[in-house]
């Protein structure tokens, strides 16, 4: 998958899992999505981690590396594409 | 742990605790590859007895939300440390038939979807005799004081 394909996947996964209730293409690639940015918080962070797990096959085993991955969808594509080579 | 010690991690009480027995402890601890996401499955089962007798049946039906919650805090979280910490943080996807009726025994059962940090997700069901009559998802938080004091 590339990353052009990829991105727009993370964004339609942050915006189901999470219910919200906007366009996924309005997403910036290298807005936060915590805090400023989406307005996430930490049960969202659950969410993200277990459609992460269920439809791409990643876990995310430490909560460190959850906090930095889920900083921007870009943060997010880098650790699906990391995730997917390792 | 028996059943009274494992209750006694709970800091609910009459009328607000709604979990009177475990059934079936949880299977939980690490998946297989180590990973952050737990499996996990337990019963519980909870008479509405004491709040039938206070109000003639559970005020709401969000309360057997409450209830899974309980039973998840107790199942995950079922040592002194860390039964006593925490509290309902959210629900997903929740419906319920209906109330609880007096004197009813219900079954819970709860299963740990995943986790992240201190965040804990819960897939619960809670049966009457005839069957399922609440399903749904909760998020408990772990080791961070209630400001009500509790799930």
């Amino acid at each position: 998958m590339t990353r052009e394909n990829l991105a727009p996947r993370v964004k339609d996964l942050i915006v189901r899992r999470l219910k919200l209730d906007i366009d996924p293409s309005t997403i910036q690639d290298e807005a936060p999505l915590f805090g400023e940015g989406l307005g996430l918080d930490s049960i969202d962070a659950l969410e993200l981690v277990l459609g992460l797990e269920q439809e791409f096959g990643i876990k995310v085993q430490d909560e460190e590396v959850g906090v930095k991955a889920f900083a921007s969808v870009n943060a997010l594509c880098d650790f699906i594409e990391q995730k997917k080579i390792a | 742990m028996n059943n009274e010690a494992r209750l006694a991690t709970l800091p609910h009480a009459y009328p607000f605790r709604f979990v009177d027995a475990v059934v079936r402890p949880a299977d939980a601890g690490l998946d297989a590859a180590g990973g952050g996401v737990w499996k996990g499955e337990a019963l519980a089962r909870v008479s509405a007895n004491a709040r039938a007798a206070a109000s003639g049946e559970w005020g709401s039906t969000l309360l057997l939300a409450e209830a899974i919650a309980q039973a998840a805090l107790l199942l995950q979280g079922g040592d002194p440390e860390t039964g006593r910490r925490g509290f309902l943080a959210g629900i997903d996807d929740f419906e319920a038939v209906r109330a609880p009726c007096a004197g009813e025994t219900l079954a819970i059962s709860v299963e740990l979807a995943g986790r992240f940090g201190a965040i804990l997700k819960f897939q619960g069901e809670v049966r009457g005799e005839e069957g399922s009559i609440a399903r749904g998802a909760v998020m408990v938080r772990r080791g961070e004081e209630s400001p009500h004091g509790g799930s």
